[in-house]
């Protein structure tokens, strides 16, 4: 097994979700939606329980009626450097590449649905119907983004499509990949920055910085995932960081 | 006090063979009517092939449900066959002869059934070769070896396998018996599954060393099959109801449990079909309950800690999980009546003696084991999923869709017919066995007392 | 008899019940051999250095960690000395024949688990109560335990009730047990001992009463044992490792303690078998049978071990979370991990290639080589799980009421009066089991009358059997 620091790899993804600024608007669950192909969730997938929603906001009240307050909490997939859902894929569906990323191939998946059990942040999901589109939104599809049959897995990509149509830009024009060249649907769409997206092997990339910020939390811990998202605590105006909800 | 029944050679032939020579009137209807049911079955299969796994019930975060539930109920219940004929024969209780053949049957033919459900609960069934065979194809990579689902299809593989294989060293002498007397078709299928099995010493030695041996190496894999089901979620740190250690031998006691109960039931059925009243006796019963009680009390031990460990850790998404199973509707429902089927009510019954040689009772307690280890296996499974880490927001419940009961319900018919089936054309009581345990017991007359004894080999 | 053409009678080579008497509750046995004084003289001195050996532990105290080789060597003593009763129990409860000439020999385990008892007590004050922490971080701060909202001293209670009643029903036990051949000391002995046994057969005269009246007790008390014998580990192992150590939720390490517990067990009886034939002159009653049943046995409970470790390992392996990786640094990969290399070859590779094999199973010196192999690797083991948690005192108290460790505790070693412990305290133990054997004799003079009254030995065509009843 390779592990992480013996990968030979000139990047590392990751993203940076800043708490403290999500409004809870929910434009980067709709680019997404648009960017990668992702099953309408109509009326009826929602009372089956099988939305889906690559990134999704989590809403948390906190506080006693009348101070109470909505918190929100962007979720997707945290590309774990020792992610539960690899190990137990029987198919090697899903493994982690050597940019940081976890990825899923469609092609091999034969849909046991065990990452899903493994995956302690519940963001995989599974096609449960052959995904459809009306007619009118046919045209709209991502030509860059495979859609995915019934029967199979699928989740947050860190848009790998843009990744890859960015690298080979810049190899063609013989340039150096700058921090900001690569932007995913849901950080482009965000009106306030609170997603960004970057490598986390230049260390002036926003990304790096953020990491090493003091409101740096990441997502439970004690399960030892080591993710590649890390959130920065909200501030609550009363004094103190509240961190999510945990 | 144990009745020995003295009985000659010719009757239990005649006896034992009934089911084979003729044919039980009652034997055609129903068979057709567990038919109508498979049939049906695979009816449903189809639909879920053609439409899909929406069909169901299960949702995110419940990906797994009842057909994994059914799954490890099935692995269960192949359990009891070699724990009866396989351990029972290295200790020499002379009480198992009767019972092994349709112990070794029901492991066969659970453990089919049981592989139906993992492959069919796939996402895409028509790949799952590259997931249960150790081939690379065309896509250049191997099954992950790291994936619990790898180890799955190795164990059952391996089970099967060896347990057909004790199944069938154990009826090659009676198929010769039954070579000898059919005629037609049937004869020269029987010459070629026997053999050539004469009863020659040599044979007869070769027999029981084969039968000493595959008793020896299954017991191991006896009880990694088990074993590696229970890691399916016992290695998965993700769902807190999941991981605990004590799963491998938890889920293998929990097995024996319902396995042998299941071998109980089979046994009831037997005699009231086909009238067997001279070779599975009230003693048998006795000796299973007891066998029972102690494999019922250790795996209530295994209960116990599974769920004072899941308290012990104190934190918040287990406890609302422990809360949930045991408190909250209808899972406190589903609790109850888990815990009492599946030891409250039949294990105190059957410390009474009279309980223990009555059959109709022995029947009906073995059934509420069945109905309780299923719900465990359930209340396991689920809980678990739906109160996955803190992250409350996509906690949620599953709801079992007909589909799924119709399967369930598939599963039952289907190994009933196969066991008919079988029946049909071989004996399900040991013939040989029978005749070994007229020689081998005697009565010995002590003081006034006339005692049943058993004959020990010393070299 | 019945007998069937096939049965022909054979010669039976066992003891008459005459010389059976003689030789178990006669005179012959009332000298003792000077080696064996020798030897309990020598025993006699170790517990004394064991008793010194506590005495200054109590007075070179640094806290709760110096105290990991005493709860060691009392954990090894409970698995084999309370293991050993079950010997007794097990195989007379499915009815085997096999198991009566080394039944009394199990059954005088008990007599060790009473001085055990006692060793108890220091322990006690040592092990921390559940408000541990609420000095530094508030009363409502408890430590992780089974005990949840018990008060304060629950453990200490439930730990000394529970072990107190395994000794007492073991004793009484091991008592009932021997009430028949107390009543024949009594009628063909002489000295101290007739008196003694006099005394203690309280008018046992073998009248059927009598007899149904010794069965029910001892059916009884098996079962009573046993379930003491449970809830003991159950409770030990929780108490004095599992809950010391944060971050530690191990729901099979409570039967992991009882499947060595019966490992332990036989192994000492396999021993004390092996010794009494070799200076107790019982040739003519322990015989290879035993030995080769207990072996298999023995075999079993082998193969057990690994399966329950397995079974907590590959969890703990696979999870990879936090406190799953701590776990296993602690007790496998860490400060002891040439214990654990030493220990898994110790309790399981060795004596498994060993037993495997018919020949040294189906031996006299066999099984006993293989017992002294685990009864020193299950010393290791002990130390390995009881020093490994009593030294994981935690430095940081807020880690250690969530589930994870803090800084990985280092290496401990013994120092000379951890050495004075380990030895004297098991040699106390045996002292208590010899002198006890004193009067009351290693092989069950009732249990050997009764194997020949309900077995014989037959031909079977050509071959030798046994022909044994099964009694209801």
């Amino acid at each position: 097994m390779v592990t992480a620091a013996e990968r030979v790899s000139s990047h590392k993804w990751g993203m940076a979700v800043d708490v403290d600024r999500c409004t809870g608007c929910q434009a980067c669950v709709m680019a997404c939606q648009a960017e990668n192909n992702i099953p309408l969730s109509t009326e009826d997938i929602y009372r089956q329980k099988r939305t889906f929603a690559w990134i999704r906001i989590e809403r948390y009240w906190y506080g006693e009626f009348p101070n109470v307050k909505a918190r929100f909490i962007p979720i997707m997939c945290q590309h774990c450097e020792n992610a539960p859902c690899e190990p137990v894929c029987p198919v090697f569906a899903t493994y982690h590449n050597t940019e940081g990323m976890n990825v899923q191939v469609y092609n091999r998946c034969v849909g046991t649905r065990y990452c899903g059990n493994g995956c302690p942040y519940n963001v995989r999901f599974f096609n449960y119907w052959e995904p459809t589109w009306p007619t009118s939104l046919r045209n709209q599809l991502n030509p860059d983004v495979t859609i995915r049959s019934r029967g199979i897995m699928e989740k947050c990509s860190f848009c790998v499509q843009r990744i890859r149509r960015v690298s080979r830009e810049t190899t063609r024009d013989g340039r150096e990949l700058q921090d900001g060249d690569i932007e995913t649907a849901c950080t482009e769409a965000c009106p306030t920055n609170a997603l960004v997206f970057g490598d986390y092997n230049d260390d002036k990339s926003r990304v790096s910085i953020m990491r090493n910020d003091d409101r740096k939390y990441t997502h439970l811990d004690a399960l030892n995932t080591d993710p590649n998202v890390v959130y920065l605590a909200q501030v609550d105006a009363t004094g103190g960081a509240a961190g999510g909800h945990e | 006090m144990q009745q020995r029944r003295i009985l000659d050679e010719v009757a239990i032939n005649h006896e034992l063979l009934r089911g084979n020579l003729a044919t039980p009137k009652w034997w055609l209807p129903t068979v057709l009517g567990l038919l109508v049911v498979v049939l049906f079955g695979f009816t449903l299969m189809g639909i879920m092939f053609n439409k899909g796994l929406g069909v169901t019930g299960l949702n995110r975060p419940v990906y797994w449900g009842l057909f994994i539930t059914t799954f490890v109920f099935w692995v269960g219940i192949s359990h009891a066959g070699i724990m009866i004929s396989a351990i029972l024969r290295l200790t020499q209780a002379e009480w198992r002869r009767p019972v092994t053949r349709a112990a070794e049957l029901l492991t066969v033919f659970s453990l089919l059934t049981a592989l139906f459900f993992p492959l069919i609960h796939a996402g895409r069934p028509w790949r799952i070769f590259y997931w249960i065979t150790p081939f690379d194809f065309a896509r250049g990579i191997f099954p992950n070896a790291r994936s619990p689902l790898v180890w799955d299809p190795f164990a059952i593989g391996t089970y099967l396998t060896g347990s057909t294989l004790f199944l069938y060293v154990a009826l090659l002498p009676d198929l010769g018996v039954l070579r000898d007397r059919t005629t037609g078709w049937k004869h020269s299928f029987y010459t070629v599954a026997s053999l050539g099995w004469r009863g020659n010493p040599r044979q007869w030695r070769l027999q029981t060393v084969a039968g000493i041996l595959l008793s020896a190496l299954m017991l191991p894999i006896f009880v990694s099959v088990h074993s590696i089901v229970s890691w399916d979620f016992a290695v998965t740190p993700s769902v807190e109801g999941w991981h605990s250690t004590v799963f491998a031998p938890y889920f293998v006691v929990g097995a024996v449990h319902s396995g042998v109960s299941a071998v109980v039931t089979m046994m009831a059925v037997m005699r009231w079909l086909w009238g067997w009243d001279n070779y599975i006796r009230p003693e048998h019963f006795d000796a299973l309950a007891r066998l029972l009680i102690v494999v019922a009390c250790a795996w209530l031990g295994f209960t116990f800690a599974e769920l004072i460990f899941g308290v012990y850790s104190l934190e918040a998404p287990e406890r609302a999980l422990r809360e949930m199973q045991m408190f909250q509707w209808p899972w406190n429902l589903l609790f109850i009546i888990f815990f009492l089927t599946a030891f409250a009510i039949p294990v105190p019954l059957w410390f009474f003696k009279r309980v223990r040689n009555n059959i109709a009772m022995m029947f009906w307690t073995s059934i509420l084991v069945n109905i309780g280890m299923w719900l465990e296996r359930f209340l396991i499974i689920v809980p678990g999923l739906s109160r996955k880490q803190p992250f409350v927001f996509t906690w949620d419940s599953y709801q079992v869709s007909p589909l799924e009961w119709g399967l369930l319900l598939w599963s039952f018919a289907w190994v009933m017919m196969l066991m008919l089936l079988f029946s049909k054309f071989f004996p399900l009581i040991p013939l040989f066995e029978t005749k070994e345990s007229q020689v081998f017991t005697t009565d010995v007359k002590i003081g006034r007392v006339n005692m049943p004894a058993v004959i020990r080999e010393l070299d | 008899m019945v007998t069937s053409s096939l049965i022909t009678d054979a010669v039976d080579e066992r003891p008459s019940n005459i010389e059976a008497t003689a030789t178990l509750a006669g005179e012959g046995r009332t000298a003792v051999s000077s080696g064996l004084k020798l030897f309990m003289w020598i025993l006699a001195a170790l517990s004394v250095i064991g008793i010194v050996g506590i005495v200054f532990r109590f007075i070179n105290d640094d806290g709760r960690q110096d105290w990991g080789y005493y709860a060691a060597t009392v954990g090894w003593m409970l698995t084999i000395f309370g293991g050993a009763p079950m010997v007794a129990i097990a195989p007379a409860l499915a009815k085997a024949n096999w198991v009566r000439p080394v039944a009394r020999i199990a059954s005088l385990g008990a007599v060790a688990t009473s001085v055990l008892a006692l060793l108890l007590i220091p322990l006690l004050f040592k092990l921390p109560a559940l408000t541990e922490f609420s000095e530094v971080l508030g009363d409502d701060v408890r430590r992780r335990s089974i005990w949840f909202d018990s008060p304060d001293y629950a453990p200490h209670f439930w730990n000394a009730l529970s072990l107190a009643t395994l000794a007492l029903v073991g004793m009484f036990m091991a008592y009932v047990m021997a009430i028949p051949d107390l009543a024949a000391i009594r009628d063909h002995g002489s000295g101290w001992k007739q008196r003694w046994a006099k005394k203690l057969a309280r008018g046992f005269h073998g009248r059927p009463q009598q007899w149904e009246w010794l069965k029910m007790r001892i059916g009884i008390t098996g079962a009573l044992y046993f379930a003491t014998l449970m809830f003991v580990n159950f409770l030990f192992s929780l108490d004095f490792a599992v809950s010391m150590v944060p971050g530690w939720k191990d729901s099979v390490f409570p039967f992991y303690h009882v499947i060595t517990s019966f490992q332990a067990g036989l192994a000492f009886v396999i021993l004390g078998a092996w010794a009494s034939r070799r200076w107790g002159g019982t040739e003519k009653f322990i015989g290879q049978e035993q030995m080769w049943s207990l072996g298999k046995f023995m075999l079993a409970t082998t193969l057990l071990w690994f399966y329950f470790f397995y079974s907590s390992f590959i969890v703990f392996w696979y999870g990879r979370s936090e406190s799953d990786t701590a776990t296993i640094k602690l007790l496998v990969s860490g400060p002891y991990i040439y214990l654990f290399w030493t220990v898994f070859f110790l309790v399981f590779i060795i004596p498994w290639w060993v037993m495997i094999w018919n020949k040294v199973r189906d031996s006299l010196w066999g099984p006993p080589i293989a017992a002294v192999i685990i009864l020193f690797g299950l010393f290791l083991d002990r130390i390995r799980i009881y020093v490994a948690s009593w030294s994981a005192v935690p430095d940081d108290l807020e880690l250690a009421t969530t589930s994870i460790l803090g800084d990985m505790p280092e290496t401990m070693w013994p120092d000379i009066f951890d050495i004075f412990i380990m030895v004297g305290l098991p040699a106390l133990g045996l002292l208590s089991i010899l002198l006890v054997t004193r009067l009351v004799p290693v092989v069950s003079l009732w249990e050997m009358q009764q194997s020949r009254l309900i077995s014989k030995p037959i031909r079977f065509l050509r071959g030798h059997a046994l022909l044994v009843g099964k009694p209801d």
